[in-house]
């Protein structure tokens, strides 16, 4: 297969077809899983259709994949009565199919042959997540021929599925076993050679069903001498074998459906998460990636916990009791998908105003009821009836829309105050003006020894943050003494310095390999104290908190993704190595043979990533037309997650 | 993008089987082995709930195949106009909307049987969970087939009751003002849903005929072409009556006017007497937090005046 190169004169047609499959990777990966879910065939929307049931069967990996794309009602809608885990107990439904959905583990593949030799269910449909090798399919073949199940068994698929999606476009590797894949168990300085490799080989194989569901064959560029170099040549070597083997590949046409990319390919650059260090201790300033820094945030899922009202308990009384809460942030919440890349206090305003609206739509549903009260007597006027019960339906068909926009209003309310609390006891306003600044090598006004010393502002935790973030950015280490001066005051203020050992050593390496990432120089500039707010007497009181406004600037990878992809050279970016699957010449060079700019691009973080570095590139690509970016990253991980991998990589 | 490996596996099967026998080893291959699945497949417990389940799934597909059959016929408006072929009387109709609830009823009370005795029998919990989405995939199904039927018989009744306005509303209806006020009705509004006007022109003829089944009270219904002249005296009085009836309506909503521009003008009043007070509400607001501050200080002054002493 000869690589498809773009002419030079790009016809409009390619571009629209590019455009248009755009991949949103969440819309491929729930269609997919619907025509697992439907037999193993497409599913079509019947509204006359019998119904057909069957029972789910999935292990953690596939319950971690389903539940950010298909609620427990999409699940029913899909005939779904009963959803189980594989290592649970499991009593036996006669007369009922079973769809599985698991890795193909040693485990797994046991489980499954129990449940054929306990004859649990009356047929069976197995899908792997990842594909399974021959000698284990040659395992559960033994034992359905013992338990006489062999045409139960009716079909068994490959999914190529391993890989988690939380949004449109952004993706994750894998989330139960993410010690596996982690930053610290990529770094570590006693790793073997045989465990990267087994980790590669994990990260490889997620990748390539990315690739495969995805249906395209990527350009894929790396830097050099890093883990994200492992992994790019892996990848390479993978997809390569599979394109040429032409029986089996999975990138042919028919697989690969309509208006494929096959004018323009995406482009993969796989970065490692030690060119940005400072990135993910960074506090932020952004909705989403605020819950992510400042609550139980995952797979789409915040749990909060609730003290019941906020009345004075008198002294003696009975602590007041936490309800703890968990809220699904969907795709279908119109509220977060819009302010998710917001700034904090626009969150809190737009709030607001949606409260506003709700309760005057409300009040207009009120006013129809008092109206109804006093028509409708006349029966000669038939038609002022009629008049009044289309403003009836019109009202009752609104109700639902009204009820949803009521849930969302107290679902937001709930976790933007949880957040808001957070802000102001760990005065977070402070620390994100003050870590932009020390990014972008502005002036500082305060002394970072001030802030440590300080003990209303911020946990310990906080405080490492901040000053992790000073040792990296800064051009040359502190002295002795200033270092040993903020050591103390760090212990004082109770923090633990394993993750500052680990950070020393990263720079010079870092010193070694090459020049310290800048961050751009951009400045935050504070709206005043009082914002509008607070004036009109809110629940989101944000008096003493600064309403800062946060300015573009490009952080590391989006920086590094915007050279790739426009083609620009640069210093930091030139010597990256190039891969091309579908060239027949399988090495690498590092002059790259496509000269246009690319369409689409994946970046993707060997090491971890988090959403502000998701942000980021969403807000740099929304100013470009008609191109698209995908993020992924091993892990997701929060602050207080990484400066425990920090730590514990510090400790050795 | 999936990849069926089913055909794989069943090549494994295979190959597993031949490994058995090459090794001796007699685990349920060859002929004994699909002997052994047959057997073991009859005793299996297929429970009477899922055959029945998938009865009563069979009977709503029949209610449904029945009712998509003969939907076009039984909303086809112009029935009565067109050849015996495509014909449904009304009677014919009732007797599909009688036949459909009856069905409806007893699907419905099937389920519910089927319901209760699923919770009886001793199961585990999941097979209970199991059952109950199941029934109510069917309950789902009955509900979605009963909409089909209450939509067309939704849009029968608003038939009827369009016909019924337009009987009260129609004037004279004999001959001559049949024609010209179908030749009205055609030329005002020639771009009108072609339903209203053969509606409207068999009118006449329909209101003797379908009038008496309907409305009940035009005499006996004669289906003739003609009006007896005490039909013709009692549209006269009729349309008399409804004239007055417009005029006092119109009166009514002249008045109605007047009141609402009033309503209006002293609403403007209000608001602006409203805004006036919002003024001094601040003032006096200020003034008021003014004297809070006042007062503070002199409670601080009043606390130290002791200490001073």
């Amino acid at each position: 297969m000869i690589g498809l190169r773009s002419p030079a004169g790009q016809c409009m047609v390619g571009a629209k077809m590019a455009a248009a499959a755009a991949a949103s990777i969440r819309e491929r990966q729930t269609v997919a899983l619907k025509r697992m879910l439907n037999f193993n065939v497409p599913h079509i929307k019947n509204s006359t259709g019998e119904p057909v049931w069957k029972v789910l069967i999935y292990d953690r990996f596939g319950q971690d994949i389903i539940s950010p794309l298909l609620s427990v009602k999409e699940l029913r809608d899909m005939g779904i009565t009963l959803h189980l885990l594989l290592h649970s107990d499991r009593d036996p439904i006669p007369d009922v199919p079973a769809v599985y959905f698991v890795m193909p583990t040693e485990e797994n593949i046991d489980r499954m042959c129990q449940d054929l030799r306990n004859q649990l269910y009356e047929s069976y449909y197995l899908n792997f997540i990842s594909a399974i090798s021959r000698s284990k399919l040659e395992d559960i073949a033994n034992a359905a021929l013992a338990a006489s199940a062999v045409t139960q068994v009716a079909k068994v698929f490959d999914q190529y599925l391993n890989f988690i999606t939380l949004e449109d476009d952004m993706f994750v590797l894998c989330n139960q076993n993410k010690e596996l894949v982690s930053y610290r168990a990529i770094n570590r300085p006693d790793i073997t050679d045989t465990e990267m490799e087994t980790v590669m080989d994990t990260i490889v194989d997620s990748l390539f069903c990315f690739f495969v569901t995805l249906g395209a064959v990527p350009i894929i560029r790396c830097s050099r001498g890093t883990a994200a170099e492992m992994v790019a040549v892996k990848l390479d070597k993978k997809l390569r074998e599979n394109l040429r083997d032409a029986r089996n590949s999975l990138f042919t046409g028919d697989t690969l459906g309509a208006g494929q990319f096959s004018f323009q390919r995406p482009l993969l650059v796989l970065v490692d998460r030690n060119i940005d260090l400072a990135t993910p201790l960074h506090h932020t300033w952004t909705y989403q990636a605020l819950v992510h820094d400042v609550l139980d945030f995952h797979l789409n899922r915040v749990n909060l916990e609730e003290s019941s009202g906020v009345e004075n308990s008198p002294a003696g009384a009975r602590p007041k009791r936490k309800n703890k809460k968990s809220y699904d942030l969907t795709p279908v919440d119109k509220f977060w998908q819009k302010h998710k890349g917001s700034p904090f206090p626009e969150v809190a305003e737009s709030v607001q105003q949606e409260l506003e609206s709700y309760r005057a739509q409300e009040d207009e549903v009120k006013r129809l009821k008092s109206i109804m009260g006093l028509e409708g007597e006349d029966e000669g006027a038939i038609s002022m009836l009629s008049d009044n019960t289309a403003k009836l339906t019109s009202a009752v068909s609104s109700l639902p829309e009204l009820l949803e926009k009521k849930r969302l209003i107290d679902l937001h309310t709930n976790v933007a105050t949880a957040v808001l609390e957070h802000i102001k006891a760990r005065k977070l306003d402070v620390y994100f003006e003050y870590e932009e600044k020390i990014m972008s090598k502005t002036t500082l006004d305060k002394s970072l020894l001030d802030i440590i010393s300080d003990p209303d502002a911020g946990t310990p935790e906080d405080k490492m943050r901040l000053f992790l973030i000073y040792y990296i950015s800064a051009q040359q280490a502190p002295s002795e003494a200033d270092l040993e001066q903020y050591k103390k005051a760090l212990t004082d203020a109770g923090c633990n310095l394993n993750p500052l050992q680990y950070i020393k050593q990263w720079k010079a390496f870092a010193k070694m390999a090459s020049a310290p990432t800048s961050y751009g120089n951009t400045t935050t500039k504070p709206m005043g104290l009082l914002s509008r707010v607070m004036n009109t007497g809110s629940q989101f009181v944000m008096e003493g908190v600064k309403n800062l406004v946060l300015k573009q600037q490009n952080l590391p990878v989006t920086r590094i993704l915007d050279n790739l992809m426009e083609m620009k050279s640069n210093p930091e970016t030139d010597d990256y190595r190039y891969f091309d699957p579908k060239m027949l010449r399988g090495n690498d060079s590092s002059v790259p043979r496509n000269k246009n700019p690319f369409q689409e691009a994946i970046v993707f973080v060997v090491g971890g990533g988090n959403y502000i570095e998701y942000q980021n590139l969403i807000d740099y690509i929304k100013g470009k037309q008609g191109k698209h970016i995908l993020y992924g990253c091993s892990e997701l991980f929060n602050a207080t997650q990484f400066i425990k991998q920090l730590s514990q990589l510090g400790q050795k | 993008m999936a990849v069926d490996i089913t055909l794989l596996f069943r090549a494994s099967v295979k190959t597993v089987k031949t490994r058995n026998k090459a090794l001796g080893v007699a685990v349920g291959g060859g002929v004994e082995g699909s002997r052994d699945e047959l057997f073991r497949r009859s005793p299996r417990p297929k429970g009477d709930f899922s055959s029945r389940a998938r009865e009563v799934i069979s009977h709503i597909g029949k209610l449904r195949d029945f009712l998509l059959e003969h939907r076009k016929d039984y909303i086809n408006a112009y029935s009565h106009v067109m050849s015996e072929y495509g014909r449904m009387t009304d009677t014919e109709r009732d007797q599909i909307d009688q036949d459909a609830q009856t069905f409806m009823r007893t699907c419905s009370e099937a389920i519910q049987q089927l319901r209760t005795q699923a919770h009886k029998e001793i199961h585990s919990q999941q097979v209970k969970e199991h059952r109950s989405a199941v029934l109510d995939f069917i309950e789902d199904y009955l509900k979605r087939v009963c909409k089909l039927y209450s939509e067309q018989r939704a849009i029968r009744v608003k038939r009827v009751v369009d016909k019924k306005r337009l009987s009260k509303l129609e004037p004279e209806p004999n001959t001559k003002t049949r024609q010209s006020m179908s030749s009205e009705k055609v030329s005002q509004n020639p771009s009108k849903d072609s339903e209203e006007r053969p509606v409207t022109e068999e009118f006449p003829e329909k209101i003797p005929a379908e009038a008496q089944p309907e409305l009940g009270t035009w005499g006996d219904g004669k289906g003739e072409d003609e009006l007896s002249p005490e039909e013709i005296q009692m549209f006269e009085q009729e349309n008399q009556r409804l004239i007055g009836e417009m005029n006092s309506l119109f009166d009514e909503v002249r008045q109605i006017e007047g009141k609402v521009v009033e309503i209006s003008r002293l609403q403007e009043i209000f608001t602006e007497k409203v805004l006036q007070q919002e003024a001094e509400i601040d003032s006096i607001h200020q003034l008021v937090v003014g004297a809070t501050e006042n007062i503070k200080e002199g409670n601080e002054d009043i606390r130290e005046s002791p200490r001073l002493k």
